[in-house]
């Protein structure tokens, strides 16, 4: 027999795998694992989401509370005010940690500002979405 | 429900796949389960081992369904997938550059003078029946292999052929001796 009427030969033979008497099992364990990763990513971004927005409502009223902002102003302008906020404290921070050549309230520093925290958020997300992968 | 299930071609479970069924993979891992855990087998992992390659395989399919196009059969896409993912974990041991010349005395031929292809692989080196295994059982071609294994391609080439020829010193003459096509047993 030649190389080429022995290889496709062999491949047969490999296509040709011997049942498994336990092929239902192997499917039953794929599929539980597959049920348990759909569960706890799920319960992952669920809680993901219901943290982020918390952290935001709260972040919200408290600004609301201490600057008395009054009834009837819109909701861009206690986000605005809240994004202020957040800038600050970086700022202050930054400040602490000797940075002072970073200005946030600049108009290039609070770009800067939204991108990193743009990015931090994106990546906290795709750690999550990872991480209940791995489980 | 079931029924319905088995009587759709896999490219058609696999697009439902993609598109987050669960059920509808769950019945190609029961059509191609066995298949996926005989290649490893084959390629020289126990049992326990290949068994939980192939259940990792099969869980990073269905997270990456939407790739498989149906171009090529299901089979030889899940196979690469669970060959690969064997080969990461064996990779560290360093196991297929082992030059061990395996025991050539028994001829892989049953009871009944069918050849048995498992036997047979058994008589070749780690590093022979890896790359012959990935190519004819995986379908990747030498340059797939010799990338997965980080080995070079003149070298995975070398295995494969080496590999082939003690393959087919051995299943040849059993062949011949029957008078007929070799089966496997």
């Amino acid at each position: 027999m030649s190389a080429d009427e022995f290889d496709p030969m062999v491949e047969r033979l490999f296509s040709r795998s011997p049942a498994m008497a336990d092929a239902d099992l192997f499917a039953a364990e794929v599929r539980a694992r597959l049920e348990k990763r759909s569960r706890v990513r799920g319960f992952a971004l669920g809680l993901a989401g219901v943290i982020g927005g918390c952290v935001a409502v709260r972040e919200t009223m408290n600004f609301s509370v201490s600057t008395g902002l009054h009834e009837g102003q819109t909701l861009t302008q206690g986000f605005r005010a809240a994004s202020l906020t957040a800038q600050a404290s970086v700022q202050s921070g930054l400040d602490g940690l000797g940075v002072t050549s970073i200005d946030l309230t600049s108009g290039s520093g609070m770009q800067m500002f939204w991108i990193v925290a743009g990015a931090l958020f994106v990546l906290l997300a795709a750690g999550l979405v990872r991480l209940s992968q791995d489980v | 429900m079931r029924q319905a299930l088995r009587d759709l071609h896999d490219t058609e479970l696999a697009a439902q796949a993609a598109a987050g069924g669960r059920r509808e993979y769950g019945e190609l891992v029961r059509r191609h389960g066995s298949a996926v855990r005989g290649l490893l087998r084959r390629m020289g992992a126990e049992a326990s081992l290949a068994d939980d390659v192939a259940q990792d395989a099969f869980l990073q399919g269905f997270q990456r369904c939407a790739e498989f196009r149906g171009d090529g059969p299901f089979a030889g896409w899940i196979k690469k997938i669970a060959a690969r993912l064997y080969l990461k974990r064996v990779r560290h041991e360093a196991r297929y550059v082992a030059e061990v010349e395996a025991d050539e005395a028994a001829l892989p031929v049953d009871h009944a003078g069918l050849v048995d292809l498992d036997e047979a692989l058994k008589t070749l080196n780690e590093a022979e029946r890896l790359c012959v295994s990935l190519c004819h059982g995986a379908g990747m071609s030498h340059p797939e292999i010799a990338a997965a294994m980080n080995l070079p391609l003149g070298t995975v080439k070398s295995h494969v052929k080496r590999g082939l020829d003690k393959l087919r010193a051995r299943l040849q003459p059993a062949a011949d001796r029957n008078g007929r096509s070799i089966h496997v047993g």
